[in-house]
């Protein structure tokens, strides 16, 4: 029954007031910046990382994380009711959620795409809740060899299932764990590529450079791009008709169980999740004709599976201490921020930080559902509000956050010099994600390679010697090469484009 | 020309730029051995995998060609940019209202419409807003306007 009090114990953490608060303030931020278009959650992670820096573990982290799924709810306000994705794991809600409104039927496509969520939220949970515990066992029983394998693993993963050139993605992660190097080494002292900053001693601090990378880049891009706003529509009856629901509802499990399960993989999440469904939908359906016509089913299911990856999307990071995406990088900083080393270690030394993320993850799902379908109209107005005044606003709070950091102006600078660095990658076509993701596991991978070259005396066999690591990097190695087979190539190629 | 100028190329040639110079700048650091590895092992090692991947990435771009670098906008990176240094330098010599202030100008101006009178009444709300929650409700320790508030 180790469960049931462990449920018990995340029941009484999540439900104090305290944290009640900052998960509706999460779900509330998460909604805003879903429907916003142009700034997503991990650009709003990463600005309002130095605030989380005030605020205790848990509470912080329940608040990242809801608004990680609450932009998932919002993200589908704005496909269905404009057209436009206000996030990308929405982009194929606009599709038919769209088409749907145009019909009149703009109510019924949000309460199910609401429904939906709620369910696979709940079901994501559970998985974690299920899954936690096994792989937290299973990790304990890694020596350093096998960790720094699977990091490698993991870092492989991320940059095949991230779209884009692989060579290139791979050179980001090495960038990234270039730059996770710079500060004082941890075994002699040394300084490394500090260039005698002494506010660079502790290493280069992640809040900046995620606000730079993502941020700032974001704002620049989106300001070129002079993002247009066209008039809302109207939302109609919220109330679903009996065929609607018959349709929806296979559709929603279908979508959740393929989304849970693709959210777990490195590099998954919800933008994955929603994609695949919707193509599993159109290739079920009785007549596919209907997709992109206004078909419930494809508005049910990405919007069920975007919802369970982002959930799921947990579970390697909160196990193993392995982000799978960007925000589970973010939220990793996050940890490292609030003093928390990530890994298999947070469940059995902080169980209550552990236990109420979780159920708090619930109540969120439960919130949003509240917040999403009777205040419609709120959010609605907000999507009238122009660019030109959000942009300034975004950059103001950056900097501020940034300055709140140390109370120091050297790290408003750095947000500066990362935001030209992120237009950089944007324009080269380098993706931040595998930047971030190897910058955040950067110094941990390298800890753990020397401890294994260390205890190997310095044979490098000892990676292959060991069953674990041997099967971590052959899958790795696997990885690698189906990515170089031609067929696979041109069928991610295809996959992608359907994307952008 | 066209097969130098391209996203690919551009991207290998700043990998081997990254890649040279940590090699210079951590030249100083110590290798050490595989058994006792120095500061300088891990960063050297990582520094060559980068020039390899750079020159990987070049000549592949060179030989099947890639996409074009789309002619950046030069005005909203450069005034964003500026906006937020002249924040940073601001921000404690003046005190959060004036950097408030000519962040949100130079901000406003990077984008196509600069309307005067939206953008005065953007600072005033974002004014009031910052001195409420960061000054009275974090109490962060901030200079409204430095030596008056």
């Amino acid at each position: 029954m180790d469960l049931l009090d462990n449920l018990f114990l995340g029941v009484s953490v999540a439900f104090t007031f305290q944290n009640l608060t900052y998960a509706l303030l999460g779900c509330m931020v998460g909604t805003l910046i879903g429907v916003l278009p142009g700034i997503g959650p991990v650009a709003t992670i990463a600005m309002l990382l130095p605030i989380t820096f005030h605020l205790p573990p848990t509470a912080s982290l329940i608040m990242l994380a809801g608004i990680y799924y609450g932009a998932q709810y919002g993200g589908s306000t704005t496909s269905i009711l404009v057209n436009l994705p206000g996030e990308a794991s929405s982009v194929v809600t606009c599709l038919d959620g769209y088409q749907m409104a145009k019909r009149g039927r703009a109510g019924a496509a949000l309460s199910i795409s609401a429904v939906g969520s709620f369910f696979a939220g709940t079901v994501g949970t559970i998985i974690i809740v299920i899954f936690a515990e096994p792989l937290t066992r299973m990790a304990q029983k890694f020596g350093p060899a096998d960790y720094c394998s699977l990091m490698a693993l993991g870092l492989v993963a991320a940059v095949v299932l991230a779209s884009g050139s692989v060579t290139k993605a791979i050179a980001m992660v090495f960038l990234g764990l270039l730059f996770g190097l710079v500060g004082t080494d941890v075994n002699t002292g040394a300084q490394r590529f500090t260039f005698d900053i002494p506010e660079l001693s502790d290493g280069i601090d992640f809040a900046p450079i995620a606000m730079g990378l993502f941020g700032i880049a974001e704002i620049v891009v989106n300001l070129e791009k002079h993002l247009e706003r066209s008039g809302a529509i109207k939302v109609g009856s919220l109330w679903p008709t009996r065929e609607e629901i018959r349709r929806a509802t296979p559709a929603i499990l279908r979508g959740t169980v393929l989304g849970s399960l693709l959210g777990v993989l490195p590099g998954g999440g919800p933008t994955l999740g929603a994609f695949s469904s919707y193509t599993l939908e159109k290739r079920l359906s009785k007549n596919p004709g209907q997709f992109g016509k206004g078909a419930v089913e494809g508005v049910a299911a990405p919007e069920a599976a975007n919802n369970a990856a982002a959930q799921t999307s947990f579970i390697p990071m909160l196990t193993l201490g392995i982000p799978s995406n960007a925000v589970m990088a973010l939220m990793v900083g996050a940890m490292i921020i609030q003093g928390i080393q990530p890994g298999p270690e947070v469940m059995t030394k902080k169980p209550d930080l552990f236990w109420g993320m979780i159920v708090s993850m619930w109540i969120g799902n439960a919130m949003l559902v509240v917040i999403n379908l009777p205040m419609i109209g709120m959010w609605v107005k907000l999507l009238t509000v122009p660019y030109r005044f959000l942009a300034p606003a975004i950059l103001l709070f950056c900097c501020i956050g940034a300055y709140s950091l140390q109370n120091s102006t050297f790290h408003v600078m750095q947000v500066a010099l990362f935001g030209v660095l992120g237009y950089i990658f944007v324009r080269l076509g380098c993706e931040g994600a595998p930047f971030l993701l190897g910058l955040v596991l950067g110094p941990q991978m390298e800890e753990y390679f020397r401890r294994a070259m260390l205890l190997s005396r310095g044979d490098a066999m000892v990676f292959i010697e060991r069953p674990i690591s041997l099967g971590l990097l052959i899958a790795t190695a696997a990885l690698l090469t189906l990515m170089a087979l031609p067929s696979i190539k041109k069928a991610r190629e295809e996959a992608f484009q359907e994307e952008g | 020309m066209n097969r130098v100028v391209t996203k690919d190329f551009l991207s290998g040639l700043m990998f081997v730029a990254f890649g040279l110079g940590a090699l210079y700048v951590g030249q100083h650091l110590a290798v050490g051995t595989p058994v006792r590895m120095g500061p300088g092992y891990v960063p050297r090692m990582l520094s060559f995998i980068m020039l390899a991947l750079g020159v990987l990435i070049c000549i592949v771009a060179v030989v099947s060609g890639s996409e074009p670098v789309e002619r950046p906008k030069w005005k909203p990176i450069t005034l964003v940019t500026i906006g937020i240094v002249c924040f940073a330098l601001l921000f404690e010599r003046a005190g959060l209202i004036p950097a408030l202030v000519v962040l949100v100008m130079i901000a406003s101006l990077a984008g196509e419409e600069f309307k005067l009178p939206e953008v005065i009444g953007n600072i005033v709300v974002l004014s009031v807003l910052c001195t409420l929650v960061f000054k009275v409700g974090l109490s962060m320790n901030i200079a409204v306007v430095q030596g008056i508030w």
